[in-house]
């Protein structure tokens, strides 16, 4: 290994993320959550990179050392997958918040509940 | 062959691309559709056929490796008893919710996407129960949820985006923990192949077992919200009571289990290999399961009293349902916690056994009760109690069936709801008489649930079928509909011949589940045979990891 620092400041970062998005998903803003919501999950994106090390070669044959050398390529191929699924979910949660508020005329999660009419 | 491994995900893909093409026509669309039900059911019992059959047998466990890849680096489907079974009844009910559907659900929102959306989360089901790959899981569950969200939302009034709303919000925390989960055992493990990383675990000599453990149990809470056991329960009754009837079918009857396979999967076949000392104020063991084993029981123990105690007080019959829906799976989940901890093989075998039997009955039963609840809303109008009463005499077939799927889940005997039932009190009482901590509790809890089950289940049918014709009933029923029999007797009066066909055809799905919990309690035996062939497979953690990297070897040897 070429040294754990990029790893530590991402560690760093990933907990700040993973603070915000919680923060978020518990707002009373539908619109907030959803934001919320895709922060989390690209945290965990970002989390899944980590995992595979930060410091190698391209995986990639005649670009770098040895086998021992280059990055873990299979994280990036789940995170690939996972981003796609991310996409699709995120588009879908953003129109369900609209279809909320046509609705119900509130994206307030605590008028949604019932509760201040 | 091992291509009959994918046989069943094949039909249903096909089935819903086919259904998207023919969208402009519908008797066509209805027709493939309903044509790939009973393809995927065909698929399944092929599938049964090679894996699990001649009963009484150990089964078998036939490998798929995807594109030739070998397994521990391709991804690899396995369809062992286990699977086999799940995929089995999946392919049952399904196909019953599908027919009800053609039936329930309106044409334009046929022809929009329903039975595109409804084949794509058959995918997305059988996907999960057939790989063996952790990521891949993560994938099924994905296209599985993807297209229960949309259903959930269907009928996109105030009530159901609010629901939905919920549902998807949970479920993509619950998505993004899982990745998380997944994130850590690769880092920890180097592996995604269940196989694989069953075998390092049992090896563990590089293989640190502590953070396996806090990940799977990470990976745990997401499974129990997708099982909808307390205290991840919240998003049930609310999505319950917003999809359509057939599709919330399907949710209680075969999404719900999806989520009891991947605990049933990872933590017995898998997890079980890591060998961890633990000691806890009621339960030591030397695996990762024993853990499991308290917390597997405090959640079966409140999801039945929460969810029991919830159902006996609600003033609607869907809601009910769906608050049974958590009771039943609490008691799906008990068997299981018992078997976590169970010294004895036997005891183990047991408990597994009867917590897929009790599926199988939960996703039969309580699929035929929320489509009866469906049928009663289309005909009445409403599904408050106190808006119903009577319909046993004005509706007789139809509370037949109601009926019978209410007493399945009772448990009486013969239907196949007594021997689930009957499995879940022998686990408890096995375990106690080998004096295991806790088992005296278990069967207390059992005893507790199946009080409430009565409980309930009384007040629905009392409430609903029983007395005087409650005031919608007096209205929209003011004769006797008696359904598939006196057909064409009721012409003219308020509903048209159409609807009478709907409604008929409605009950007479109800009817066929109903007869079918009774065809399983008069044949047990063969459902036991298959169960008990399931759990062992579940259970033979060596046997698995051979099946899939051993048949890799043999791959390997054929092509190099």
């Amino acid at each position: 290994m070429m040294g754990g620092q990029p790893q530590f400041v991402l560690a760093a970062v990933l907990g700040v993320l993973f603070a915000l998005g919680t923060y978020l998903v518990l707002r009373r803003d539908v619109v907030r959550v959803v934001w919320g919501i895709t922060i989390i999950s690209q945290s965990a994106n970002v989390y899944l990179v980590t995992m595979g090390g930060l410091s190698g070669f391209a995986p990639i044959t005649g670009h770098g050392g040895s086998a021992e050398s280059v990055t873990d390529p299979l994280v990036q191929a789940l995170v690939l997958t996972a981003i796609v699924i991310g996409f699709g979910t995120t588009a879908l949660a953003l129109v369900l918040t609209y279809r909320v508020y046509e609705e119900h005329g509130t994206i307030d999660m605590y008028e949604l509940g019932g509760h201040g009419e | 062959m091992s291509t009959v491994v994918i046989a069943p995900l094949l039909v249903a893909l096909v089935t819903a691309i086919a259904t998207l093409v023919t969208r402009t026509n519908l008797t066509v669309q209805r027709a493939v559709s309903l044509l790939g039900g009973v393809g995927y059911l065909a698929a399944a019992a092929l599938l049964f056929r090679s894996v699990v059959l001649p009963l009484g047998s150990a089964g078998r466990t036939i490998v798929y490796q995807v594109s030739g890849w070998q397994a521990p680096f391709g991804i690899v489907l396995v369809a062992d008893p286990l699977s086999a079974f799940m995929v089995g009844f999946a392919s049952l009910v399904s196909l019953g919710a599908l027919a009800y559907s053609v039936l329930y659900v309106d044409a334009y929102g046929q022809k929009l996407s329903y039975h595109t959306l409804y084949h794509f989360m058959v995918v997305g089901v059988t996907g999960s129960f057939l790989t063996g790959d952790i990521f891949n899981l993560f994938v099924w569950f994905e296209v599985m949820l993807m297209s229960s969200y949309i259903l959930v939302l269907f009928y996109s009034g105030p009530e159901h985006t609010r629901a939905a709303l919920n549902y998807v919000v949970l479920n993509l925390l619950g998505s993004a923990v899982m990745l998380l989960a997944i994130g850590g055992l690769y880092a920890t493990t180097g592996t995604l192949n269940m196989a694989d990383l069953a075998q390092r675990l049992a090896d563990g000599s590089n293989v640190a077992v502590t953070p396996v453990l806090g990940l799977s149990a990470v990976l745990f809470s997401v499974f129990a919200l997708k099982a909808g056991l307390v205290p991840f329960q919240f998003w049930v009754p609310a999505a319950y009571r917003a999809a359509p009837a057939p599709v919330t079918a399907m949710l209680a009857g075969v999404v719900k289990k999806v989520g009891v396979y991947a605990i049933v999967r990872l933590y017995f076949t898998v997890f079980a290999a890591a060998s961890l000392p633990v000691s806890l104020p009621f339960v030591s063991g030397d695996s990762v399961l024993a853990f499991f084993g308290p917390v597997m029981f405090l959640m079966a123990t409140a999801s039945i009293v929460l969810g029991g105690v919830g159902a006996v007080g609600r003033t609607d019959l869907d809601e009910l349902l769906a608050y049974s829906s958590i009771s039943q799976v609490g008691f799906i989940l008990l068997p299981l916690a018992v078997a976590a901890t169970a010294e004895s093989a036997a005891v183990r075998t047991l408990g597994v056994a009867a917590t897929l039997v009790y599926a199988f009955n939960h996703a039969l039963a309580k699929s035929l009760l929320f489509l009866a609840s469906g049928t009663v809303q289309e005909a009445v109008g409403t599904a408050r109690f106190d808006q119903l009463g009577g319909l046993a005499r004005r509706a007789p077939i139809l509370a037949t069936g109601f009926l019978l799927g209410a007493l399945t889940l009772i448990g009486v005997p013969p239907l196949s709801g007594f021997f689930g039932k009957l499995l879940v009190f022998q686990t408890a009482a096995g375990a106690f008489s080998g004096s295991a901590a806790g088992a005296g509790a278990a069967l207390a809890v059992a005893l507790a649930g199946a009080v409430l089950t009565i409980a309930y289940y009384t007040r629905a049918w009392n409430d609903a079928f029983w007395g005087a014709p409650g005031p919608a009933v007096e209205a929209s029923l003011p004769g006797r509909w008696s359904g598939p029999v006196e057909i064409g007797a009721e012409e003219g009066e308020g509903t048209t011949g159409s609807d009478d066909f709907a409604l008929t055809g409605q009950v007479t799905v109800v009817l066929v589940l109903a007869l079918a919990a009774v065809g399983f309690g008069i044949g047990f035996d063969a459902l036991y045979a298959s169960a008990t062939a399931a759990a062992r497979a579940a259970l033979d953690t060596q046997g698995y990891v051979d099946a899939v990297l051993g048949s890799a070897a043999a791959l390997a040897g054929v092509v190099g």
